[in-house]
């Protein structure tokens, strides 16, 4: 009987095909197939994970540290960075830089110097629309500087109007809104523009106190505590003061701008054609008030 | 009905046309020449004022420099009888020496570089190694590109290089 089974399975062993790659397969089970989860992550739980506040979402405070004292509490309110947005930033031009510029004749020192004459050296750009209000004079190179120049600076300090002043030049602090920074930066521009030249407004509160003090050489201090503030600064740094009265540059040391002026020998309200070379000047009275108030 | 459909359709053609909207900054109209404007003025060509104009518009080209007696600035211009030198730096446009600090990976690495160099660039660079390498304990590496006329020393010396270049006047 069993000799006759063994003979049946090897009778049929010998019609099966051979096991191959076509026809062998994986054990029944051994493999998972995959379930189609709900949801759209495949029924995942979205990130918020599992237990907690996290699946609940019942979060702490921001800040909170579960019962410790909060970062945010932990030290005094110190405004270091308060209105940084919108102070007013004055890019630097060193003395030295002056000076270089004087030697390589990138500036003429027979007339007055202004932010216009700076920006049109190429070697200085400000962008006004990012509330950079002028030139900086900084110190750098006050032993060495030694040009006689009638210059005019958005800002300055002690040392750097005395390096100036000790060279026979002049040097005042003049305050320029932004629309006419934009004018000054690239007058050939704005001539091209065809609009009259603005009115220069005058500072704002915070900046008012600087412009109008004769020891920071302001606009519009007066004229008398200027020359006065002069000889009181070269007692304190032991400088003979120049006369000024007595130099063949006088007329050039005392060109100034009217406080509403932006340039040189230009009146607000008057239109500049640089095509044809000509000026045209308001005659309207409300005009003629309106750029003289 | 067809008829209505197609008197819509060209009537919406119509509105969208007419309805421009100006959104765009190249929409809104050039400025037109106001010929007879009634606002008063008056014109001026007097030279006196038009200096004044001068005065503010830019020089169209970097202006030569005048020789002068001194330079409080340090600064020199080049010397005139270079041919017996054996190699030449040429100044910039902005009769600058063409010395560069190049600064690199967020400030770490500080390359001088000197451009402009015709002639001898070998014999620059022994000399401006030598005087160079005294100020520093580690040993000065440098690179020479003769064909592109630079030398690159590695850390920053533009100042020294800035002062040994213009003592030598070259």
């Amino acid at each position: 009987m069993g000799s006759k089974t063994v003979d049946k399975a090897l009778t049929m062993l010998r019609t099966l095909p051979r096991v191959s790659l076509k026809n062998i397969r994986d054990n029944p089970g051994s493999k998972m197939t995959q379930k189609r989860g709900r949801g759209q992550h495949g029924g995942d739980y979205h990130g918020a994970g599992n237990k907690g506040s996290g699946q609940r979402q019942n979060y702490m405070r921001l800040g909170y540290e579960t019962g410790n004292r909060p970062f945010y509490l932990r030290f005094g309110f110190e405004p270091y960075y308060e209105r940084h947005h919108l102070r007013r930033q004055y890019p630097p031009v060193s003395l030295l830089q002056l000076q270089t510029m004087v030697d390589t004749d990138r500036i003429d020192i027979s007339k007055p110097i202004d932010l216009t004459t700076i920006c049109n050296t190429g070697l200085y750009r400000i962008f006004p629309d990012q509330h950079q209000f002028g030139i900086n004079l900084t110190d750098e190179g006050a032993d060495t500087f030694q040009a006689k120049v009638n210059i005019e600076v958005q800002w300055a300090s002690e040392l750097v109007v005395a390096a100036v002043e000790r060279a026979g030049g002049v040097i005042t602090t003049a305050y320029y809104d932004m629309h006419s920074l934009q004018c000054m930066i690239n007058p050939t521009k704005f001539f091209e523009r065809g609009i009259p030249i603005p009115r220069r407004m005058i500072p704002p509160t915070d900046a008012a106190e600087y412009y109008a003090d004769p020891s920071k050489r302001g606009y519009l201090a007066d004229p008398e505590k200027v020359s006065e503030e002069r000889l009181v600064l070269s007692q304190k740094y032991g400088y003979n003061l120049p006369v000024i009265e007595k130099d063949p540059d006088y007329e050039m040391l005392t060109e100034r701008k009217d406080p509403r002026q932006i340039f040189f020998g230009l009146n607000p309200g008057w239109v500049v054609n640089l095509k044809d070379k000509v000026i045209l000047k308001p005659l309207d009275e409300e005009l003629l008030q309106y750029y003289n108030s | 009905m067809l008829a209505f459909k197609k008197l819509s359709c060209t009537l919406n053609k119509y509105i969208y046309t007419a309805c421009k909207r100006n959104i765009s900054f190249y929409d809104s109209p050039f400025l037109v020449d106001h010929e007879n404007t009634k606002i008063k003025f008056e014109t001026s060509t007097s030279p006196e004022e038009w200096k004044y104009v001068e005065r503010v518009l830019p020089p169209a080209v970097v202006p030569t420099p005048i020789p002068k007696n001194n330079y409080p600035s340090k600064w020199k211009p080049q010397g005139d009888n270079l041919k017996d030198r054996p190699y030449f730096i040429a100044r910039t446009k902005n009769h600058m020496l063409p010395v560069y600090l190049c600064i690199s990976q967020r400030g770490i690495r500080r390359i001088t570089k000197i451009k402009n160099i015709q002639g001898d660039i070998w014999l620059l660079e022994k000399q401006l190694r030598d005087f160079i390498q005294p100020q520093d304990i580690r040993p000065i590496r440098s690179q020479v590109n003769e064909f592109a006329g630079y030398i690159r020393f590695h850390g920053d010396y533009v100042n020294a290089i800035k002062y040994w270049l213009m003592k030598r006047n070259v």
